[in-house]
């Protein structure tokens, strides 16, 4: 076996097939919350995924990233006013 | 700008909203320089199913590791250097010939972000977060994973808190092989328990 053992770890994240995003405002509104909750809300995840949670029970079938942008649209309005 | 001869690619509602949202966060200054092109670098190129199959491939090579691993994930998992974001608090299920482990979000899509990355998005749809708690030896079958009459099955919900990750068992004829070359046996599925290996 001459394939040298970085190639296939290389190969390991494609193993599974899909990309993390399908269009480029999937993953700035993924890196958009990412940024609120590190830098507004001190790294805890947890009022996100709340709002994140509600926002998929409202509508079960809308697609992922569009709750996903909901979701951080209602977090956005309980920020403190600057 | 005269109209029409030059109209940019239509932009989406969905989208005007991101950028809305961008604009907002950036003047508040919740946005550094180049935090959004590090985390979409990052998580579509660095944190993936890759680490997972590591700490599999790891476990399997070496008992005293996977003892470690299954008594407290999180710090196993961070001796090879993953976590972060959605891996505060790692619990590893082990499969054995006669029990399986599914993980699931049933209300929205937590997942081991540091050793799986972001989940699939089958993982985040109705049908797979409903049935799979309801029916999973029939959901798991029609993804393809059998599995025997008498197996075991357990479910485990994300919850708030802890995130899971299936060990799945060493697949047979395999003793040959280094650590490298088990890990690339490992696939996605079999650590989120819906396929086997």
């Amino acid at each position: 076996m001459s394939t040298p053992l970085s190639l296939s770890e290389m190969d390991l994240p494609r193993r599974n097939g899909e990309l993390a995003f399908d269009a480029p405002w999937q993953s700035t509104v993924f890196a958009l919350a990412a940024a609120v909750v590190d830098h507004a809300f001190g790294g805890d995840r947890e009022p996100f995924r709340q709002q994140l949670i509600q926002a998929i029970a409202a509508e079960p079938n809308r697609p992922y990233w569009e709750s996903w942008t909901a979701a951080l649209e209602l977090l956005v309005t309980t920020l403190p006013e600057q | 700008m005269s109209e029409g001869s030059h109209h940019p690619a239509a932009v989406s509602p969905i989208e005007r909203r991101v950028a809305a949202l961008e604009a907002l966060l950036t003047e508040r200054g919740l946005v550094p320089d180049g935090f959004i092109e590090e985390i979409t670098r990052r998580y579509e190129s660095e944190i993936g199913p890759m680490n997972g199959a590591k700490v599999v491939a790891r476990a399997w090579v070496d008992q005293a590791y996977k003892e470690r691993l299954l008594t407290d994930g999180t710090a196993a998992i961070a001796e090879l250097g993953f976590g972060g974001a959605e891996g505060d608090h790692m619990v590893v299920v082990e499969n054995t010939p006669t029990v399986h482990n599914v993980i699931v979000c049933t209300l929205c899509s937590c997942y081991p972000w540091p050793v799986l990355g972001l989940p699939p998005a089958w993982y985040k749809d109705p049908p797979y977060r409903a049935r799979m708690v309801r029916e999973p030896r029939t959901v798991l079958a029609e993804m393809g994973c059998e599995l025997p009459s008498d197996a075991e099955i357990r479910v485990w919900d994300s919850s708030a808190e802890v995130r899971y990750l299936v060990l799945p068992e060493r697949p047979s004829g395999t003793e040959g092989l280094t650590e490298a070359e088990l890990a690339g046996l490992v696939t996605r599925d079999s650590m989120i328990g819906v396929g086997r290996l």
